[in-house]
């Protein structure tokens, strides 16, 4: 039955199946005041039926051919896509230069691993104008946890700015004047910080995101911290919760796409039991797992920070460490301060 | 049903007095037109003032419902069917091949189910590579989740040559397709279904549909799925069948993945979508990876004419230009 693949509320689609529309072409040919009387709707529903059934019968062979990318179209879109660089090279490389754009990539530990700080680092690391090899994007940060601390971000924001002046007098050694424009204070206002108290808050924040990236085209990239906190406690009902967190996701696959923005999800641990034993797997279960296209897992080896690449679609798993300076994110066996750029 | 007077648009015949003709003996319906006594109705009809229009309206009618139905085949034209248009694709990987006696069938849906990073992205990937690349065929790849990589399917290209002018061709024989939810996903099966049709009444052979991928089936319908209301079941049900249309119709293969839920305490894995899900595709694998000898192993959990729980296990693909 053809009618019942229209996105229509469930009593509107029993009342026209039940009045005999039950393909497209039969909608089609009646016109919208008929079907009005016929169901037992208003016209302006009808006229909206009439309009999708008819979009769906012609539109759509058209916006195929259209819409149609080949692989080897995309090949070459790929090699060009921007990476936002984490700061920590041994990071990157594992990375394949950073988190890619157009990407939904998941960063999941235990607590007190750095999740928090490398999504503070990716906001300001997507600021890097591209004259130093960055996005020079904005970025949004989704707060559920009450995590996200001003004056570490401004910390963060004061080294790069000050590395990024470093590396200017390294290059351009004869020039005098070559002052890096961006500001401290600058960064922080390109960071729009939004604070989600309740699931539906959440829910109704990434609805809105698209409208709101729609106007602030600069948006680069998307991170939520962390995405779990209010998905935990509030659930009586598993099932509704996989319903709610796998149509969460098909949005920020979309938003991803659409504007070519990384979205970064930091993610809790549980505790699981497989093979006999209790380990140590990220939270919000199986179907969630699913759900990214990348996906990063932090673990403690000793008294190291390592970062393992457990999924993704082009890398092969390999795992980096990094430690967290006062500076921000950096490589652990490096002595030197300097943040390779470019 | 629909009722009879949605068919006078395109069959003047069947107007007002047909209809009135009708309704006197209870027909409103097509649905009624078939259940009643036709013989009996002709009768009738012989008694009436217009009898010729309105035996000409039965016959209209009956031949419009022979033209809906679907044709009878014996288990000849079956088999000949089935040797001349129905072949089978490699998968991309001879141990995959040999478990399946040959690979991916033309006609038949195929679904992977795994765990979450076992591999089934790399499957996929890998089939299309090989079907673009050795039977020349073009490949149709629904994906979900951003996870097509033109890069890692380049890398699958191998070959001696991998000439830049090889990887063009093959490369551009494959069409990815982004699709977030399922009313797309509809909408992007009914117009491929128009452009295969269009393509066939020109007889365009070159370079046919053979591979449907779609990666993953899951994650569109999770979201439907359950709940109160049998909507989302429906849907995953219309979808299915939508699938097994083209397959059939078209002589294409139709590989699907699908991820593993946790079932409860006893921790083994089954696959999402539920029971009605079971019985759509007409082969179902199961990956699962050993994290520690780097291989992932392949299992039959169904296929219509090979018995279940084969398997085979192969090395990580890590193959590089």
């Amino acid at each position: 039955m053809e009618t019942s693949t229209l996105p229509l509320s469930s009593s509107t689609r029993g009342k026209l199946i039940s009045a005999g529309y039950t393909s497209l072409s039969s909608i089609s040919s009646v016109s919208s005041t008929d079907l009005a009387r016929d169901v037992n709707i208003t016209e302006a529903e009808a006229f909206e039926i009439l309009k999708m059934a008819n979009h769906q019968v012609t539109g759509s062979s058209t916006s195929l051919i259209n819409g149609a990318r080949n692989a080897w179209d995309m090949l070459h879109e790929e090699e060009a896509l921007p990476r936002i660089t984490t700061s920590c090279s041994d990071l990157d490389k594992i990375l394949g230069g950073g988190i890619s754009c157009r990407d939904v990539t998941e960063i999941g530990g235990v607590p007190g691993i750095g999740k928090t700080q490398i999504g503070i680092q990716l906001s300001v690391n997507v600021q890097i104008p591209s004259e130093f090899g960055g996005l020079g994007g904005k970025a949004i940060y989704i707060d559920t946890e009450g995590s996200f601390m001003v004056e570490r971000a401004l910390q963060i924001a004061e080294a790069c700015v000050e590395d990024m002046e470093e590396y200017t007098g390294y290059i351009h050694k004869h020039y005098k004047a070559n002052q890096v424009q961006l500001k401290p204070k600058d960064i922080l206002e390109n960071i729009f910080y939004f604070r989600v108290c309740s699931y539906t808050e959440q829910i109704a924040l990434v609805n809105h995101l698209d409208k709101f990236i729609s106007e602030n085209k600069d948006v680069k990239v998307v991170i939520v911290d962390s995405i779990t906190f209010h998905f935990r406690q509030d659930f009586d009902d598993l099932a509704q919760r996989t319903r709610v967190l796998s149509e969460m996701a098909l949005k920020f696959m979309k938003l991803a796409k659409k504007f070519s923005l990384a979205v970064v999800l930091l993610n809790q641990v549980t505790t699981k039991y497989t093979e006999g034993s209790f380990q140590l797997a990220l939270a919000l279960g199986d179907s969630w797992s699913h759900s990214c296209t990348n996906r990063v897992i932090l673990y403690w080896n000793g008294d190291e920070r390592y970062a393992y690449i457990d999924k993704s679609p082009s890398l092969p798993s390999a795992s980096a460490s990094y430690t967290v300076t006062s500076r921000g994110l950096r490589n652990s066996s490096s002595s030197s301060k300097r943040v390779k750029m470019m | 049903m629909a009722p009879l007077k949605h068919l006078e648009m395109e069959n003047p015949i069947i107007d007002a007095c047909f209809r009135d003709f009708c309704s006197s003996h209870g027909i409103l319906t097509v649905e009624d037109f078939l259940i009643h006594d036709l013989y009996e109705l002709a009768a009738f009809a012989e008694r009436q003032v217009d009898a010729d229009r309105l035996k000409e309206g039965i016959t209209v009618m009956l031949s419009l419902v022979e033209v809906k139905c679907r044709p009878w085949l014996n288990g000849m034209e079956l088999l000949e069917d089935l040797q001349r248009n129905k072949q089978t694709l490699s998968s991309g990987d001879n141990g995959t091949d040999s478990l399946l006696q040959g690979g991916l069938r033309e006609g038949q849906v195929t679904e992977l189910v795994g765990p979450s990073s076992s591999g089934k992205t790399q499957f996929c990937m890998q089939a299309a590579a090989s079907v673009a690349e050795k039977q020349e065929g073009s490949v149709f790849y629904i994906d979900t989740g951003n996870s097509f990589s033109a890069r890692r399917i380049a890398q699958f290209i191998c070959g001696s040559s991998a000439a830049a002018v090889l990887r063009k061709r093959v490369l551009s024989r494959i069409s990815c397709h982004t699709v977030y939810d399922i009313y797309t996903m509809f909408d992007t099966l009914q117009g491929l279904e128009v452009a295969l049709r269009s393509q066939e009444q020109m007889n365009v052979n070159e370079c046919r549909l053979r591979l449907l991928v779609v990666d993953s089936i899951s994650s569109l319908i999770t979201p439907i799925l359950g709940g109160s209301g049998s909507q989302g079941r429906a849907l995953m049900v219309a979808l299915g069948y939508l699938l097994k249309k083209l397959a059939h119709e078209h002589n294409i293969a139709v590989l699907v993945t699908n991820y593993t839920v946790g079932a409860g305490e006893n921790g083994k894995t089954k696959p999402a979508l539920g029971e009605t899900w079971k019985s759509i595709p007409h082969v179902r694998l199961m990956l699962s990876r050993d994290n520690r000898n780097n291989s992932c192993t392949i299992s039959i959990l169904k296929h219509t004419s090979m018995l279940s729980g084969q398997t085979v296990t192969r090395k990580d693909n890590q193959q590089c230009l």
